[in-house]
């Protein structure tokens, strides 16, 4: 799959992926000349796709681990299986979107689905924006979720609040 | 406007160098092995895995090292016919390595990382939904791991236990390319051999693999009484005759084949002067005399 900024004739490079929101993943590009952007959804059986072939957006440096894919993706795996380096055992619970299993750890991150968000490197988040940016729909949350952090970092905002998600509304299709 | 080729990648994900490496992974963990063979059956309950199980044991008797992948992923029986249902995996950067049995046989089996005797293989997902779109490939996702990322070690034969039906072989034949060859097991009925020509059609015509023979299991039954071998089906035509291959062996049934596999002790090892076993050990000695 690739992408063409028809703009600038210029092929577009990978720039982030979201973790699966409601199974669907959010792979963004952008214009290496112009800096637009573009957001790539894959719904949920694409994104499954992607899984079951144990592939990771944006490339993959990272040393393959034995069966990483079985053992992260069983959801009926037994926990003592592999006792002395993981629990491939994931309750339903734990493991839709970022499992609690330490080996799934190596599988989330090929699809940036870790459990808990990673340290924030960007802006941090106020309470009350939080609260706005859950109200966001699902599908397109985590685009608008990127397109503030973006839109914050690049504005010289420490903390995104209600007054930054504002100040940035009119740069996105997406009403928040 | 610059065309699809006319791009220098696929915008940075090398989707191409990904399956690359997982390819490479796997020739490199195939290059221990000397000889790679499927057991398949169009049919199911032809006593395939049980064939297999008894295979691998007449391999190792004869002093070989032997690898047995259990490639039915969703109805996996051979770490139980195997004896090692209670084996513990055990992970390594090197690998995961494998069930052992009593006589040495090496087995990865997905029967080995589910949590209890009825739980079906589930894979996560966000909905089971149209799961139909992406199982099958994880299913050979996984058949690719257990093959290239089990801790073999140096083996002569590794053997693949395939489930029935003939789209398995075709997977089989993509991840391994050097595939030395594919025993066909089947029944003398003509119900199975009817099901079972299609799998050789499959092997030899369309994928081109060689066929190392034909094993008719369940041949005659033996009586526990006087020994007599009286027939056990209305057979067809004979084997040869029927899939125009190379018989490897007719094994009569027994029943303490069937109790054996459910036990969990291997016949071969517990009846080696039965009849069966002697079938066996034939089908093995033919196997060994292909290569």
């Amino acid at each position: 799959m690739k992408f063409l900024c028809t703009d600038c004739d210029t092929a577009m490079k990978f720039k982030d992926v979201t973790r699966p929101e409601q199974g669907s993943v959010t792979a963004l590009f952008e214009c290496p000349d112009c800096f637009t952007e573009i957001a790539m959804f894959l719904n949920p059986s694409e994104t499954q796709m992607l899984k079951s072939l144990d592939l990771k957006l944006g490339g993959n440096n990272e040393a393959a681990q034995p069966m990483q894919m079985v053992r992260s993706q069983l959801e009926t795996g037994k926990t003592e299986a592999m006792p002395n380096e993981f629990s491939p055992g994931m309750g339903s619970s734990e493991t839709a979107e970022g499992g609690k299993c330490p080996f799934t750890a190596v599988i989330s991150d090929a699809f940036q689905e870790e459990a808990a968000p990673a340290e924030p490197s960007g802006p941090g988040w106020s309470a009350e924006a939080l609260e706005r940016l859950e109200r966001i729909p699902a599908f397109v949350r985590p685009m608008a979720k990127m397109g503030i952090e973006s839109f914050a970092k690049d504005n010289g905002h420490d903390e995104i609040t209600a007054e930054v998600m504002d100040a940035a509304r009119g740069n996105f299709p997406a009403q928040f | 406007m610059k065309t699809y080729r006319e791009l220098p990648s696929d915008a940075g994900s090398n989707i191409i160098g990904q399956v690359t490496a997982q390819a490479n992974r796997l020739q490199k963990r195939l290059a221990s092995v000397k000889y790679t063979v499927a057991i398949m059956s169009g049919k199911g309950g032809v006593g395939k895995s049980s064939l297999t199980a008894n295979l691998a044991a007449a391999l190792t008797l004869k002093g070989n090292t032997v690898g047995v992948v259990d490639a039915d992923i969703n109805g996996p029986t051979l770490a139980k016919i195997m004896g090692v249902r209670n084996a513990t995996l055990e992970y390594t950067p090197a690998g995961v390595k494998p069930a052992i049995t009593v006589l040495g046989t090496k087995l990865i089996s997905m029967d080995l990382l589910l949590a209890e005797d009825d739980a079906p293989v589930l894979w996560n997902a966000h909905t089971q939904k149209d799961a139909f779109t992406w199982r099958s490939t994880m299913e050979v996702s996984a058949l690719r791991e257990f093959i290239g990322d089990t801790e073999w070690g140096e083996l002569d034969y590794l053997l693949l236990d395939l489930p029935p039906g003939t789209d398995r072989l075709p997977n089989v034949a993509e991840l391994i390319p050097d595939l030395g060859g594919v025993v066909v097991v089947t029944i003398p009925s003509e119900v199975s051999q009817f099901i079972v020509k299609k799998s050789v059609t499959m092997a030899r015509d369309i994928l081109k693999v060689p066929i190392i023979g034909v094993v008719e299991n369940m041949a005659s039954y033996v009586c526990q009484h006087c020994g007599e071998q009286e027939p056990l089906f209305s057979a067809g035509e004979t084997p040869d005759a029927a899939f125009q291959q190379d018989l490897l062996g007719s094994v009569p049934f027994d029943p303490k084949l069937a109790r054996s596999g459910d036990d969990g002790t291997l016949y071969l090892h517990e009846y080696p002067d039965a009849p069966a076993s002697k079938a066996l050990m034939e089908v093995a000695e033919k196997v060994q005399a292909f290569f």
